[in-house]
């Protein structure tokens, strides 16, 4: 067999340097590019089945819905793209909530305070799914299974069962402050996207992130910290839940045991809808940031055309199980195309 | 050919001109094979010869490209292994597809577990206590133990028993004895004369010499995807003849030798200095040397624990025994990362498993190691930029390439990427495990040089190769494994296919041999042997020395028989008479397997005055050794018929 020698006609001309860090944007972004046509289209139905959608409250209204999913899912990514899964992402957020709640209360802590005591108890926890699935070698999803049960229970016994309220007035201020009517709280999502974004592309801790879902005993045999960048996506995706807590506590001032309830299986399906691949090393932020978008936009416009709530939980799994059976079908077809 | 032989046997199936490809891939290119009750046939050829993928064919478990195949006189197209197994034809894996949570009879009625309907589980128990009685194997196997409990060779029984309970008529063995001890190699044995007697059709793919003539019939020999020779009697072949089908490519050309002197380059100080390395249960005890601009390769077969010692030196595997020096420095991967630190790369045999991250551009698979080196929170691929260009116009790969996917490479592109990445790091030590596995024949070539350019450059390359005419043709010093201990060490023009086989061969009775030297030595006071000489050169496999007679026989030198302490007596072996080599007196005897095949000479050397037994004694001696320490297979040729020689 002769060595295939691949097409030579590649887009746009230059240097060899050029081609080689400016590979055509279209197919860099593909997955990006798709993300964003399948958001586009669904607003333009959207906003012609109704006229409200396309209102500055409706969608400061949706940017605000999707903010708690958004920061869930940004931990999730990371922990999918080193191909394991988090699924104590919602009763994380139930402890770390508590433990603003108490601290701000209880122990009468400043805000900044009892919001770094809450991100810690979130990160440790994550960290210790992390812990068991690189040094105990048990499957992430029994870890994170387990860590759900452990963190549920936490929260009650935590709070005796009791919801915190009388929260103190700095705290609303983060999820009622604006810029320019743009609610400020999903600004920051937005950075914090970007944040991660830069973070996964640009540095070596984020390639290695992929290095090690896309084939970990590839990286393994190349010397690289394997068992450190896993655990980091996990204690990262512990924070961030404890930061969806904050998040969920300051707009409703008041936080419960049971916050964020269903949040793990929203974030995995926003970054499933986002194009990673639940077996890792294929995603990215961004796809994950429309994945959350899209989310968002199916349920706000499954409330504006007035689809009862029970109809709801129908689309959106419809969705999730679309989202994946066209990611299998690209991916095959990408890997037919490589052999 | 075979008209003979065809005339007293039925036909049970005969495959021809079948090919297989895998995607653009052609496994199998012409692959021929004709079959017959009451035979056993040794499919044999070197690793990727198509063997294993003509006998998945055989029985259904792959679907053939294009070619004939017919089974009992008709053409058949066998969709899924169900539709093979129903028409009679069983293959009996390497690794077995035993449910180890089952019970032995479970197990043996596993296939009756796929069909619908109720299952009658008194004629299943009738059936399975009939098929084991049939092996003779009811005293055995108990029909309640777990499977999981069992050893590998009753493990296969039970897959034979399985093929058995179905009346096949076509039992296909896939490299039964890869994992069996003496013992077991000889009970399966047994059962396959069973088998065979009752006229089952029987092949056996293997690539042990000792055991294909022992137990085949007519071989078959396949190479490169193509049945080379087909249907020839085993009586008719000895093993050199056999080894010359299996290797008998004609690459010379692609060995090319370098310009630098080999002495020049190997008498350089010791870059890694391995000894009595040892890691579970693959390596055993392994020694060998580097130094710094050698080529040195690790040769053996499957199984004997190449890329194991490679994978134990790079940290990958828990090292449990021995110590490696680097630079005169104790050296101790815990892992990649730290053998990485110490300058030492390894381009492991599985390309795919351990080499490429699939979801990364080639730029980044080139830069993957980098990763965990470069200092600093930033990728920064931008400083390697330079150098990569360098190396790639040194490789001869196109620089467009740097920015696509790297799973639209061809394999042997691939390959140049993943050396690519580890001569960025500028290692000191490399360890290459199977350079050229999935390489086309002209991308080899380019790899060849390459590694002779590297070792210019004045890095140790360590090269683990299943062709011994690779081995052969890049190293400059060979060291063998077999069954996961060095046996052997010399420079590589001292050596040729046939002696790497023998001293690769995987010796299921070496242990044996080895306790029987042990005992002839302590019994006559003698330093005794197990040696074979070619072109008047000693190979020694085996010696257990006593100082009273010192030989000048070392397993580690290739002494001319002139160089020994005993050059009369090797010069021209009579099997069984004592020769006097001045004060040293010796007698040989000629071990072959049970179908008189030559597995080299065993040997004992007393000082001259002593009063050896007669050699009939000596002879009895050796079996009854032999006999205690289960090496059942080797036989001493009576010096009777051999002194004619």
């Amino acid at each position: 067999m002769t060595s295939k020698p691949l097409n030579a006609t590649e887009p746009g001309a230059g240097t060899p340097e050029r081609r080689r860090r400016h590979r055509g944007f279209l197919h860099r972004f593909q997955l990006e590019i798709r993300m964003f046509v399948v958001l586009m289209a669904l607003s333009i139905v959207l906003s012609i089945v109704s006229s409200h959608f396309f209102s500055l409250g409706n969608l400061f209204n949706l940017m605000d819905q999707s903010v708690v999913v958004g920061i869930a899912a940004i931990g999730q990514t990371f922990v999918i793209l080193v191909a394991g899964i988090d699924l104590s992402v919602g009763a994380l957020t139930g402890v770390a909530g508590i433990v603003l709640g108490l601290t701000l209360t209880s122990l009468g802590l400043p805000v900044p305070i009892a919001i770094a005591a809450a991100i810690l108890v979130g990160g440790l926890m994550g960290l210790v799914n992390g812990l068991l699935v690189t040094f105990g070698r048990i499957a992430p999803f029994i870890v994170t299974l387990g860590m759900m049960s452990i963190g549920r229970s936490l929260a009650y016994v935590i709070s005796d069962g009791n919801s915190v309220s009388s929260l103190p007035q700095g705290l609303s201020y983060i999820g009622s402050a604006d810029i320019f009517g743009v609610p400020a709280n999903f600004l920051f999502v937005v950075l914090l996207f970007a944040l991660a974004w830069y973070y996964l592309t640009f540095t070596k801790g984020g390639r290695t992130i992929y290095a090690i879902g896309s084939n970990i005993e590839a990286a393994r045999a190349s010397g690289l910290k394997v068992s450190y960048y896993t655990n980091l996506a996990y204690a990262a995706s512990g924070a961030l839940s404890a930061v969806a807590a904050v998040m969920l506590a300051s707009r409703l001032m008041s936080i419960d045991p049971i916050a964020g309830n269903g949040l793990e299986l929203d974030s995995i399906a926003a970054v499933v809808i986002g194009g990673a691949s639940l077996f890792g090393g294929r995603g990215s932020m961004i796809g994950t940031f429309f994945g959350v978008l899209i989310m968002g936009l199916i349920r706000n416009g499954l409330n504006l055309l007035n689809v009862g709530p029970y109809w709801q939980g129908s689309a959106i799994g419809a969705i999730i199980i679309i989202a994946v059976l066209a990611e299998r079908i690209v991916t095959t077809r990408l890997n037919s195309r490589g052999q | 050919m075979t008209t003979d032989a065809t005339a007293t046997a039925v036909e049970i199936l005969r495959a021809e001109h079948v090919t297989k490809l895998f995607g653009p891939v052609r496994a199998l290119k012409d692959g021929s094979l004709t079959l017959r009750a009451g035979e056993v046939h040794a499919l044999v050829g070197v690793n990727g010869a198509g063997k294993s993928t003509l006998s998945r064919i055989v029985s259904g478990h792959l679907r053939r490209s294009d070619g004939v195949l017919r089974y009992k006189g008709q053409d058949v197209d066998f969709t899924m292994p169900r539709d093979a197994m129903r028409a009679g034809i069983s293959l009996v894996l390497q690794e077995t597809s035993i449910a180890p949570d089952l019970s032995v009879m479970e197990n043996l009625c596993l296939t009756h577990f796929g069909q619908s309907g109720r299952l009658d589980w008194k004629a299943l128990k009738r059936k399975a206590v009939a098929v084991l009685e049939e092996l003779k194997q009811a005293d055995h196997l108990p029909l309640n133990q777990r499977a999981g409990d069992l050893s590998m060779a009753q493990r296969q029984i039970i897959e034979i028993g399985r093929a058995l309970q179905q009346d096949s008529d076509l039992i296909i063995f896939d490299e039964p004895t890869a994992s069996f001890s003496p013992t077991e190699v000889e009970s399966l044995f047994e059962v396959m004369r069973l088998l065979r007697s009752r006229g089952k059709a029987l092949a056996f793919v293997s690539h042990r010499l000792e055991e294909i003539f022992e137990i085949t019939d007519y071989v078959t020999v396949m190479r490169d995807g193509n049945t080379v020779e087909a249907d020839v009697p085993t009586k008719d072949l000895t093993p050199a003849m056999l080894i010359q089908m299996m290797v008998g490519r004609e690459i010379h050309n692609l060995y090319e030798r370098s310009g630098v002197p080999v002495d020049v380059r190997a008498n350089r100080e010791p870059l890694l200095e391995v000894s009595h390395l040892a890691s579970g249960a693959a390596v055993r005890d392994v020694s060998f040397t580097l130094h710094a601009g050698e080529i040195l390769g690790l040769a053996g077969l499957v199984g004997a624990g190449r890329s194991e010692t490679v994978e134990t030196i790079f940290g990958l595997r828990k090292r449990d025994g021995g110590t490696v020096m680097l630079n005169g420095q104790p050296f101790d991967a815990a892992s990649p990362r730290g053998a990485i630190a110490r300058g030492i790369g390894l381009i492991g045999e599985d390309r795919r498993r351990q080499g490429i991250v699939p979801d990364f551009s080639v730029t980044e698979n080139l830069l993957l190691a980098h990763l965990g080196r470069d200092p600093g929170m930033g990728r920064h691929y931008d400083r390697h930029f330079a150098d990569i260009d360098r190396l790639m116009t040194e490789l001869d790969m196109p620089a467009h390439i740097l920015s696509a996917p790297i799973l639209g490479l061809s394999g042997g592109q691939q390959q140049k990427v993943i050396l690519a990445r580890w001569l960025l790091l500028n290692p000191a030590v490399l360890l290459l495990d199977e350079p050229t596995r999935g390489v086309d024949i002209g991308t080899r070539n380019t790899i060849y040089q390459i590694i002779r350019k590297i070792a210019e450059n004045g890095i140790g390359v360590v090269v683990v190769s299943s062709d011994f005419e690779e081995v052969l043709g890049l190293s400059d010093r060979i060291v063998v494994l077999s069954d996961g201990v060095s046996v052997a060490q010399a420079r590589s023009e001292l050596l040729d296919a046939e002696i790497l086989a023998m001293y690769s061969a995987p010796r299921s009775s070496a242990q044996g041999l080895h306790d029987t030297l042990a005992d002839l030595a302590a019994n006559l006071g003698a330093t005794a042997y197990w040696l074979q000489i070619e072109r008047g050169r000693v190979f020694c496999f085996d010696l257990v020395a006593n100082e009273r007679a010192d030989t000048g026989i070392d397993a580690d030198q290739f002494p001319l028989t002139g160089e020994t302490a005993i050059p009369i007596a090797l010069a021209r072996v009579q099997p069984g008479a004592s020769v006097v080599d001045g004060a040293l007196k010796s007698v040989l005897f000629k071990l072959t397997n049970q179908s008189g095949h030559s597995f080299g000479y065993l040997g004992l050397t007393v000082p001259a005055p002593d009063a050896l037994p007669d050699p009939e004694s000596i002879r009895a001696m050796i079996l009854n050794s032999m006999a205690d320490h289960g090496v059942g297979q080797l036989l001493i040729a009576k010096q009777t018929e051999e002194n004619t020689v």
